[in-house]
This record gives C-alpha cells, structure tokens and sequence, in this order.
C-alpha cells in the first residue's frame, strides 16, 4: 500500500474530536452513573431525616414555614465536576496521546464533552427540581434540588444557575490540572502564590477604597442569574487558558 | 524505500539534563527495530519526540515525512505504549478495547480478542488493581492488534514472565509476519529480543551510539579463545575490544573478522564464537560510562 491510500484513514477533525467525547463515554460508571446515585443516596438521606422530624414534630403544621428549604446537599455535584475535570486533564490526557490523539483533538473534545455533562445534569437537576414544586416540596414544603437562594427562582435562572456553575467548575478545575501536567508542583506553587497575591491585593483595594459596603450591596441586590452570568467570562478565560497551556504539554509518566 | 522516520541533530533538554543529545537517524518503512540500551538512557524520551508527544529543544523530527507535532495526520497512524501506560481512573480492560478502533484504523477485534486469551489478561478488572505484568499485557495486546503503520512499544513487557514474554515475540512476529508493518521497539532484554530485529539503535546517555543492521552487527566481533601466545599472535595487529588471561589460556574478542580470518584462527588453533548482541551492547555502552568517568 501507498502511503497516500493510508492517508484517507485519517478522519476528519469533527470525527476525531466526536471519537474523544466517546473515550470520556466508554466507562460511564464515573460520569453518567455515579453522580445520579451519589445524588440519590444525598436526597434519601435529607428525606429520611426530613420525615423523621416531621414526625418528632407531630405534624407539618408544628414547623416554620419553610423549614426544610435551607439544603445544600446538591452542591457537591458542582464540586464533583471540578474533579472529573482534573482527573480527565491528568490520566485521560496521556493515555489518549498514546492512542494517537493531538493534544488539540483532545481538548476540543473534552471541552465539547464538559459543556454536554453540564447540559445533561442542568437539565436533569431542573426536571427533579420542578417534580419537588409540583408536590409540594415532596409534602413537606422541601427544597433539595432548588437548593438554598433558589427555592423561589423561575426553573429557567434555576437551569442556568447549575448550567454555568457546572461549566465554571468543569473549565476551573481543566485550567487548574493543566497548570499541574504542564509545570508540577513548582506550577501549582506558583498558581497558588498568584491567586493568593491577586485575593489579597483585591481585599486591599477593596478596603483601601472603603467599597466593601458597596461588594456586599452587589451581592444582594444582584439577582442569582446575573450572578451565574458574571461567572461566564471566568469561565470563557479559563478553558482558553487550559487549551493553551496543554498545547504545549508533555505526558509524563508519573 | 521511503524513511518513515528521520530525525537530524535531534536534542531534548531537561533543565542540566541531556536526555537526547544530537541524534540523528531514519528508518525505513517496513521492520521491527530495536531501540537498545540502559535504563535512563533517552530512549522513552526519543519515542516521545517521535510521536509529537515531546517538544525538541533542537533539531528536526519527521515521520510519514512530516513533523509529529500536534498533527493528526501523522501521528494518527502511529500507536505508542509505554512501559508505564496510563490509564483513565478506573478504566479496566474491557474499555481500553472498545475506544481502540475509534482511534486505530487497522484495528483488528478478532486479533485482539486471540490476544486477550493468549495473554491471559483480565479484562473486567480496574487496571490500577492489576500486576504490572498484566498491565503490560493490556498495553501490548492493544500495540499489536492496533497494526498501525508505526508502531513505537517501549519496554512492552516489564513485568511479564519469561514465558509470557516469549508468547508476546510469537504473537508479534506471527502479526507482523502477515501484515508487515513498522515496529520500534525499546527494551533492555536485548538477547531475547535479538532475533526479531532487523535494525538496531543504541542509545546511551542520550547519544546514539550504534545505527546498524542486526545481522552485520552480529558478524561484527568475535570473541577467540586460545593458548595465549597464539592468541596474542593472531591480534596482534587487529581492534581487539576485551581481553582476560586466565592461566595460559587467553580470550580476546575482535571486531571484523572476514570469513577468511576465521580460517587463519582456526588453523593456529583459536576457538571462535561470534560475540552476542547484547555482549557486544554491553561492551560498548560500558565503554562509554568508564570514558565520562575517566574525563
């Protein structure tokens, strides 16, 4: 065989990057299984314990109004995120490198994959969230899956809420773990130094200016979408961040 | 002939450390090639270059004849396992083998599926929880079924038995036999693998040192054995690479020697006995460490 009959083996770019979401798909059990089951087993535990005082109570009417709405037991899914994210940039990155994978292909397709688990847990999240409303808070006047602030948030802020913090995580957590695959600990010391550096320099501005009157006001009177949406360009900067600093990266071994 | 892989003043620096230090070869398509030498030696780091997996410091790299780097049309014809493979967490066997045809286009499932029973390896286990040997075997199942058209396995069988090990020679050879393909392969076991290679490359702290063919390099010292007055005698005025008296009897071993030196050994009454591979790596890689100690 010519080398130029090989050529044609070599899929299209949209193939190739397709070909790393599947690789992300092949064992489901990290990223498609275990959050709905981890998330599951959360909520029986709020309901059991929810029940419970109900019944200690004597009834739903002995309880404030509301008591049941200050859950943030849903919020590790976000966090959970954050670590398939770091745990894609450091076992998945080298082991597909070694199945012929450029670094671009793969983070496109990680990206790509990123952006289709948040849409799928968003939604996911969104439905259970709107099943709550409709019983009442599962008779108990409950929130879970509208955790606390959102309990009175339209099921629209509620979706982008857990679309855009899922996607902030995701991009985070890839721009972080890129630092570490590209430059190790001394990376990671110095990310650390800089984020410290930029916190502490932001505090001072902030109480040299006497504005943290002004941080708090816009905290509370920023509606929890606009919130969300401040994240976006965090978000954006991060996966460009990440794509740059991993297309220079090298795998190594341990 | 067309080079697959050429490689000219290629150099990768790691901080003070020369890693690959000025190399410069090709390869021609079709072979298995070993990539001999000791451990630390630069050849992971060489394979890396190779693959576009690393970035040189200097010097050029090419495969198909273009440069590996960030280029899908290259290096999607090539399959890389190294000796300590990666895996996604909690990737188990079974997994790796239903990625590999998306990113291997000449994957053949049958042969991998003959492969996974030849080897015996456990395919519905975490490979974080497996031997290093068995690990191994995952790695070189997918190297041999994947029949890319270059394929690098750098050490495939650290931690496989011996008679495993000599399976993964039939298994390779018996594929490679039908589908010729190109196969670089880096490993220490030099005399195991020996009669596999047609190429050879030796590298040593970072320098290639031996680009030959196998089979010349074979030829290309003999080891005499003799009373040592005629030992002495006959090299006398030849390269002699290592010598040791013990009593009067002498052994010498010598590079190049014609057909028709043998005769005149054996007529003064030499023993003669060709050098293996790996004794001869082992000279000349030893040569070298005792210099830099020297200098």
């Amino acid at each position: 065989m010519t080398a130029v009959a090989h050529e044609r083996h070599v899929a299209p770019a949209p193939t190739r990057i397709w070909n790393v979401v599947r690789l992300h798909v092949a064992n489901p059990m990290p990223t498609l299984v275990l959050p709905w089951l981890i998330t599951f087993i959360v909520f029986a535990g709020n309901l059991a314990i929810w029940l419970m005082v109900v019944q200690a109570a004597g009834g739903m009417e002995n309880l404030e109004a509301g008591a049941f709405q200050y859950s943030g037991g849903i919020s590790w899914i976000i966090v959970f995120m954050m670590v398939v994210a770091v745990q894609t940039m450091n076992l998945t990155f080298p082991f597909a490198l070694g199945f012929a994978v450029t670094r671009r292909d793969f983070y496109l397709g990680s990206a790509l994959y990123f952006v289709l688990l948040s849409l799928l847990y968003a939604t996911g999240l969104t439905v259970l969230a709107a099943i709550e409303s409709a019983t009442d808070g599962w008779g108990m006047d409950a929130a879970f899956f509208a955790p606390y602030g959102m309990y009175d948030e339209p099921l629209a802020v509620l979706w982008f809420a857990y679309f855009g913090l899922m996607l902030l995580f995701f991009f985070l957590g890839a721009a972080v773990a890129t630092v570490w695959v590209r430059w190790k600990a001394y990376g990671l010391y110095a990310f650390f130094i800089g984020l410290a550096a930029v916190l502490i320099g932001a505090a001072w501005v902030i109480t040299t200016t006497e504005s943290w009157g002004d941080v708090g006001q816009f905290f509370v009177t920023t509606s929890p979408a606009a919130l969300v949406a401040w994240t976006l360009p965090l978000t954006v900067v991060s996966a460009v961040v990440g794509f740059l600093f991993l297309r220079r990266a090298t795998p190594k071994s341990a | 002939m067309t080079a697959i892989v050429e490689a000219a003043g290629l150099t990768k620096r790691f901080g003070k450390v020369t890693a690959v230090d000025d190399v410069s070869f090709s390869l021609e398509q079709g072979g298995i090639h070993g990539l001999l030498g000791r451990n630390g030696a630069g050849k992971t780091t060489l394979m890396q270059l190779l693959t576009g997996q690393d970035f040189a410091t200097r010097g050029d790299v090419k495969i198909f004849g273009e440069r590996p780097v960030e280029n899908a049309r290259a290096v999607g014809r090539t399959c890389f396992i190294k000796e300590s493979q990666v895996y996604p967490d909690d990737f188990q066997g079974k997994h790796v083998l239903r990625v590999a045809p998306r990113f291997f286009p000449h994957w053949d499932e049958d042969l991998a599926q003959h492969l996974v029973e030849a080897f015996g390896a456990p395919m519905d286990r975490k490979i974080k929880k497996l031997s290093r040997g068995q690990r191994s075997a995952i790695g070189a199942i997918v190297g041999i079924a994947s029949r890319a058209e270059l394929t690098f396995l750098d050490e495939p069988y650290a931690g496989l038995d011996a008679v495993a090990r000599r399976r993964f020679y039939d298994l390779l050879l018996e594929d490679y036999a039908e589908h010729p393909r190109t196969i670089v392969l880096s490993t220490h076991l030099i005399d195991e693998a020996a009669a596999l290679l047609q190429r050879v490359l030796v590298i040593d702290n970072g320098r290639l040192l031996i680009n030959a063919d196998a089979e010349e390099l074979r030829g290309s010292a003999t080891t005499l054995v003799g009373k040592a007055s005629d030992v002495d005698a006959f090299s006398a005025h030849r390269e002699v690479l290592d010598r040791s008296t013990i009593g009067g009897i002498a052994s010498v071993t010598v590079a190049g020697l014609s057909a028709e030196d043998k005769r005149a050994a054996a007529s003064a009454g030499l023993e003669a006995t060709p050098v293996s591979l790996q004794e001869l790596i082992v000279r000349r890689t030893g040569g070298t460490l005792t210099e830099e100690v020297s200098a």
